[in-house]
């Protein structure tokens, strides 16, 4: 299987405060990937230092087998064209209505693109979200849970490689989020965009996952198949997972 | 009539690169072409070679599909809206700015309103605090009369100091031709004291601390901290505003007598240097026609200016609503209006007071 992401003793961390160290693991192209751990355990802080918005204390990352230097601009750039972001506090621009916010990406990098045609996608794109009626209202007009689901919108709008997701279905009642889930299967199966998704709901780690990575005091405590996870009989992952 | 046909063979990676060139060339085709578009090649696709096929299956009758495999058919009904909504979504036209300026006129009534409304409450809030003590957060008072008076204390000072040695170096030029030089302390005294002094004092304080008050309370109403207070059972607009209305209050004396003094040291200097006046005679000659009820009346006014910079400030803030970029049009905003109404009311002064 073709590796998309591969970290190399990662160190990563804040100015002054490592949060985690000598992260070594795969993220394979196709998959879901969800990684799993306690709250402040620094999912977000993973998913900050591959996308490149803190610097990696020490270590490596490699994006499609070429080592990423985020000092490079090049280099950066060629990843934001590839991968979409669903940041955990959604990070909608709030003086752009929700139809303009999730066009972003293609107005910005295909200005060329013919409306009629970025209608039918945003359209197609928010009646998966189920946002098609809230099309022109404000983030400040939304909910938590629907600009979550905006914000998945804008970050899968133009066929990334990859999409990382900061807690996707966090706060969105059971229904909604079974149809997230749906819908990040879709885009695994329809268009084989690898997903990267933190969660801490049971369902949809079940649910969705090829592979999981479990965080625990500053390193990577799992890293493997979902199925596997159960035979190990660890008492930390029998905790999370409320079996014990 | 014949009927054309036009065969269009898709590209190998039909995506989003691809997409715009091939929605071009179909426009041009003729209406009454029967066009027939073959995927026999097509490797690769993405949703906007969807978004494509579902806009030629809704836009044109006279388009079919050939070699399409089921299981991508599948696929595009799966993501076909199939609801209808406008089409309009320019994002600005020049109607909507239109509509947009005349709203504005109608909102200034309710803006009016809301200011009014503002002050009242504030007003209460204020004596409210002066007798029972409650709802502002201890210290907070000092904490103001800090940022407000001693933080907008040194630029006060080297611009009354400014003010009054350019006034000097003007008028000292006429007065010089009618050897009325000794005037100088009169016009230096009174028109520092009971004009330009409380105004500069009004509108530094208006660019320094009613910038500031704005774009404190609009971010704390952005991050939802103003609801927080709320939640906690307090009201927000006396525990934000009265500690500020009073520190102001206190602070504005304090600033006054110190930008009078440095002023009219401005006038004394030049008056020393440039026409050989001594400083006692300056004086003397200065409190012939400056006594202390001129003094009062530039405090009284400065201290309107003051309230009228907090309330503004306050209302500016409060006003806000949806996010980030709010936060810096509502600090902008205040700083003008508070400006434009320090003018205002130094107006009205001048006509009450002649
Ligand atoms: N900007 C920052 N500067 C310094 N430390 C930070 C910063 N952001 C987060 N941290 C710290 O890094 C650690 C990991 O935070 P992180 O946000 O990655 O947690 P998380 O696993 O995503 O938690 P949650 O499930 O609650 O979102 C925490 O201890 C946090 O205090
Ligand atoms: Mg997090």
């Amino acid at each position: 299987m073709e590796e998309i992401i591969r970290t190399e003793d990662l160190c990563a961390g804040y100015e002054g405060s490592v949060v985690l160290k000598e992260l070594n693991f795969i993220i394979n192209k196709g998959e879901i990937t969800v990684i799993l751990g306690k709250s402040g355990c620094g999912k977000s802080t993973i998913l900050k230092t591959i996308i490149g918005l803190i610097p990696p204390i020490s270590g490596d990352i490699y994006f499609y087998k070429k080592k990423m230097d985020y000092l490079s601009e090049s280099s950066v750039n060629n990843l934001y064209r590839r991968i979409g972001v669903l940041f955990q506090n959604n990070a909608l621009l709030n003086s752009l209505n929700l139809y303009d916010n999730v066009s972003i990406p293609i107005k910005m990098h295909y200005p060329e693109l013919q409306k009629e045609i970025e209608k039918e996608m945003v359209f197609s794109t928010l009646s998966q979200v189920g946002l098609l009626k809230s099309y022109n209202k404000f983030p400040s007009q939304l909910s938590g849970g629907m600009r979550k689901r905006a914000a998945l919108a804008r970050s899968m709008i133009l066929d990334p490689d990859i999409i990382f997701c900061d807690e996707p279905t966090t706060g969105l009642d059971p229904i909604t989020a079974h149809g997230l889930d749906e819908l990040m299967l879709n885009l695994k199966n329809i268009f084989g965009i690898t997903l990267v998704v933190v969660t801490h709901e049971l369902r949809s780690i079940e649910k969705i996952s090829d592979k999981v990575i479990v965080l625990k005091d500053g390193a990577v405590h799992f890293s493997g198949k979902y199925d596997k996870l159960f035979t190990l009989n660890d008492s930390f992952i029998n905790k999370f997972f409320l079996k014990e | 009539m014949t009927e054309e046909k036009k065969d269009i063979l898709l590209p190998e990676k039909f995506t989003i690169e691809n997409v715009p060139f091939l929605l071009n060339k179909i426009k041009e085709l003729k209406k009454d072409v029967n066009i027939e578009i073959d995927f026999e090649n097509v490797e690769r696709f993405d949703s906007s070679a969807i978004a494509f096929l579902n806009h030629l299956k809704t836009n044109y009758e006279n388009i079919s599909f050939k070699n399409i495999t089921s299981e991508f058919n599948k696929i595009l009904g799966m993501f076909h809206t199939n609801e209808d909504i406008e089409h309009d979504l320019q994002i600005i036209t020049p109607r909507k700015r239109f509509e947009h300026i005349a709203n504005r006129f109608l909102k200034l009534r309710s803006n009016f309103k809301k200011y009014i409304l503002l002050l009242s409450d504030e007003i209460y809030y204020t004596i409210l605090y002066i007798f029972n003590r409650k709802g502002v957060y201890p210290g907070e008072i000092s904490n103001q009369m800090y940022d407000i008076g001693f933080k907008s204390s040194p630029i006060l000072c080297l611009i009354s100091f400014l003010v009054g040695v350019t006034i000097s170096i003007t008028t000292l030029d006429q007065l010089n031709n009618f050897g009325a030089d000794i005037y100088i302390a009169d016009i230096v005294g009174f028109g520092m004291i009971r004009e330009l002094i409380p105004l500069m004092t009004g509108i530094i304080l208006a660019g320094k601390i009613g910038a500031s008050i704005t774009a404190e309370i609009s971010s704390m109403k952005v991050l939802e901290e103003v609801d927080a207070i709320k939640t906690m059972g307090l009201v927000p607009e006396q525990f934000l505003m009265v500690p500020r209305l009073i520190a102001i209050t206190l602070a504005v004396p304090l600033l006054i007598a110190i930008a009078d003094v440095i002023g009219i040291l401005g006038g004394v200097i030049i008056a020393k240097l440039f026409s050989g006046i001594q400083p006692s005679a300056f004086f003397r000659e200065m409190l012939v026609t400056v006594d202390l009820k001129d003094f009062f009346i530039g405090l009284g006014k400065t201290m309107v200016f003051g309230w009228t910079v907090v309330i503004t400030a306050g209302y500016k803030g409060f006003s806000v609503e949806k996010g980030a970029v709010e936060i810096g049009n509502a600090t902008t905003d205040s700083v003008v209006l508070s400006i434009s109404l320090i003018i205002v009311l130094d107006c009205l002064f001048a006509l009450l007071l002649y």
